[in-house]
């Protein structure tokens, strides 16, 4: 890494900010941490930080909110740490404009690599007509999808919902979001619709669709778009 | 204060019918004269006497002993006075026809006051016969009633039926206090403040109290004690509008000792409940603690040992990975051991929401083979789920907890290299999950128990609490869905889940 990208941690428990901060570090990451959600919001503004890892549970303010504001005017990636079985919180968090999510305990390896994939994603030039990954390409203007230079017959229903996933590839999109973008506010409870096409979806897409590398469920909250 | 003339009423009546027994057996002899006069010169009247004796035996069986006396002396009198010769005189003249006469008399007399008796005895083995039959009938209604409130409405109904009064029962609290006053309020008796003393009194000393009685006569009510062997289960306390004769007394004490009994034995049953249930929760509480001060020490001395050592000196790049993988280890084991505490407090304390949705199974057995990689690295997973599988409707995150701990289990007694089946389909309404592995299966005491918290197989290696498969069967069933366990006839477990799980309503066109 040429240059050091900045990192800022909001999290209200010690032993949690000073393992990350040695963890970052070690991968070359400059770290900067705040205990509480009003420091955060000020660290963000004076440190324009590449990416912020936040905690839900702060002892001044809500995680969400602390989120909503930071959205107003900071666009980069947001990462959410979150205590288990919290899935309401993490999807109003995904909701609410956070990239990604980890739930405590989790393992450094996983963070890093959460943070590697989600700053790439968001340097990657997103309006470019044609997306890449791997052996698929995905053409948006001509509706083209090709893998391994084969033209796959996708509906319409499928190519939007294979649009909207790959445009967000490495963030968390939750049920809600996608029913809504694809199919429209009335079908919002709907998950059936999602599971039905993602199913098909995958054994168009994916090499072995049983066990997917595109189409990734996160249990309990959405889908995101691997590599 | 309407009972008065009635009681006054009921012995008018009864004098009306004697006296008009008395009358009716002067008509009746009357008129049996009347008809053997035609008779008394032709026949003779050694025939009238018989007719008068069949007459007075008749009506010996229904009258009572003073209308008979009276048949029986008329019936004497008007044969001497209107038969034997002379007529129409109370003279008798041949020493034969004196003794004659004698003879019907006696004749007469011990034919009615026989019968009347033979009647007496047969009313009052009626009697007895009902009375047995209302207390076998007692009994059968008690040993059939369960828990108190029903004995009290069997108890309440029956003394209602036989006494013809409406009686109300305190209880005891099981503290040897009466329950309280309002209670009985609430039962829509409405008793006085001098009434629960007299009824607190009665319990104390166990001596029945009130009208009729030798104590607090003066009361309305009158109260009795329900004494069973080893308790008191509380009180009763009625109205009565005449006291109890003799037998019926005895009755109504035989009524009272059967329904303490009842009584006494739902008590005696409930603290024995109490008693198993405080044994139980202690029982646990201890296995809790032990396992869990166990279970966690082991991973800490773990992370402990090892982190110190690799701080303490200088060691090889072998050394030092191995010791970080033991630290790892035991972190995961840590976690798990935390996850399923977490779990069984979820269903311990009846919080456990179940969050149901659409979900494609494939994903579920993605998730759960993902986690849990390393640990079945050593074994060959064979996966079957049919192409045409439906989605199914179930809470991802309780089936993935599911899913891992019976998975978990499998890679934990099951040899390495052998296969660990996992066979998942539809059928009737149901998604069936069944798991299968070639570990040495379960003892008879282990398929019986594997299911309850706490609860370990004895050679497992594993540790844990003992807990996995009890939040399988926990969140199965907040499933509404069942699961079971059977060893393989070769070798091996077979765990079996069934959910309901109706197919969607409309078909998704793709």
């Amino acid at each position: 890494m040429n240059e050091k990208e900045t990192i800022l941690i909001i999290d209200d428990e010690l032993p949690i900010r000073r393992l990350l901060e040695i963890t970052l570090s070690a991968s070359g990451y400059k770290v900067i941490h705040s205990p509480t959600g009003r420091e955060g919001l000020i660290d963000a503004a004076t440190h324009h930080p590449s990416l912020i890892i936040l905690d839900l549970g702060l002892p001044d303010a809500d995680g969400k909110d602390v989120l909503k504001k930071l959205r107003e005017w900071f666009f980069k990636p947001v990462i959410i740490l979150s205590v288990r079985d919290s899935e309401d919180e993490i999807i109003a968090a995904l909701d609410n404009g956070a990239n990604d999510y980890l739930t405590k305990p989790f393992r450094s390896g996983e963070l890093l690599a959460r943070i590697r994939a989600t700053i790439r994603s968001s340097e990657k030039k997103k309006d470019e007509p044609v997306l890449e990954f791997g052996t698929l390409s995905i053409d948006m203007l001509n509706h083209i999808v090709k893998k391994k230079d084969e033209t796959l017959k996708l509906t319409s229903t499928e190519f939007s919902l294979l649009n909207l996933l790959a445009k967000n590839q490495g963030r968390v999109l939750t049920h809600q979001y996608i029913l809504k973008e694809v199919w429209g506010y009335g079908y919002i409870e709907q998950t059936q619709y999602l599971r039905v096409f993602v199913a098909q979806l995958r054994k168009k897409i994916e090499d072995n669709p049983s066990k997917p590398k595109l189409l990734i469920t996160e249990s309990g909250i959405g889908y995101r778009f691997g590599e | 204060m309407s009972e008065v003339p009635k009681i006054k009423q009921i012995s008018f009546l009864t004098f009306i019918s004697k006296v008009n027994h008395y009358i009716l057996s002067i008509i009746v002899i009357g008129l049996t004269v009347l008809f053997c006069l035609p008779l008394s010169g032709s026949q003779g009247y050694h025939l009238v006497s018989f007719i008068l004796l069949f007459v007075v035996s008749v009506l010996a069986t229904f009258m009572g002993i003073g209308p008979i006396l009276l048949a029986s002396a008329l019936s004497s009198l008007v044969w001497n006075f209107f038969f034997i010769p002379p007529h129409y005189t109370f003279h008798i003249e041949s020493t034969e026809d004196i003794l004659m006469f004698g003879m019907f008399f006696t004749i007469a007399l011990v034919n009615g006051v026989l019968t009347t008796r033979v009647r007496k005895q047969e009313r009052l083995a009626r009697s007895r016969e009902e009375r047995t039959n209302a207390l076998f009938q007692l009994t059968k209604e008690l040993s059939k009633a369960s828990g108190t409130g029903e004995i009290l409405h069997v108890a309440t109904r029956e003394i209602k039926k036989h006494f013809a009064v409406d009686p109300s029962f305190i209880l005891q609290d099981g503290n040897k206090n009466l329950s309280s006053f309002d209670h009985v309020q609430k039962a829509g008796q409405l008793l006085s403040q001098s009434d629960f003393l007299m009824a607190k009194w009665v319990f104390e000393y166990s001596q029945k109290a009130g009208k009729f009685t030798n104590t607090l006569s003066a009361n309305e009510h009158t109260c009795y004690p329900l004494k069973g062997s080893r308790l008191n289960p509380g009180i009763l306390i009625t109205e009565h509008t005449r006291p109890l004769s003799g037998d019926k007394n005895i009755f109504w004490d035989t009524f009272l000792t059967q329904i303490s009994s009842s009584l006494e034995r739902e008590f005696l049953e409930e603290l024995a409940k109490k008693a198993r249930f405080l044994d139980e929760s202690d029982r646990l509480y201890k296995t809790l603690f032990n396992s869990i001060s166990h279970e966690l020490r082991i991973p800490v001395s773990t992370i402990l040992g090892a982190s110190d050592t690799l701080l303490n000196g200088d060691h090889s790049e072998n050394t030092r990975s191995a010791l970080y993988n033991e630290i790892l280890t035991a972190s995961v084991r840590l976690n798990r051991l935390i996850g399923n505490l977490l779990n069984m407090s979820r269903l311990e304390s009846g919080q456990l929401s179940v969050r149901l949705d659409w979900y494609d199974i494939n994903d579920l057995v993605n998730k759960v083979t993902e986690d849990l990689k390393d640990e079945l690295k050593p074994f060959t997973l064979v996966v079957a789920v049919p192409e045409d599988m439906p989605l199914v409707w179930i809470d991802f995150g309780l089936m993935e907890q599911v899913l891992y701990n019976l998975l978990y289990n499998a890679c934990q007694h099951a040899p390495a290299t052998s296969n660990i089946r996992l066979n998942i389909c539809h059928k009737n309404k149901e998604l069936m999950i069944e798991i299968l592995d070639r570990g040495p299966g379960f003892s008879e005491e282990a398929l019986k128990n594997v299911f309850k918290k706490f609860f370990r197989v004895e050679i497992s290696k594993s540790g844990g609490l003992g807990l996995g498969l009890s939040i399988v069967k926990g969140f199965i069933e907040a499933h509404k869905g069942s699961v079971s366990v059977e060893n393989r006839k070769d070798r091996g477990a077979r765990f079996m889940i069934r959910i309901p799980s109706e197919l969607m309503n409309e078909k998704i066109v793709t």
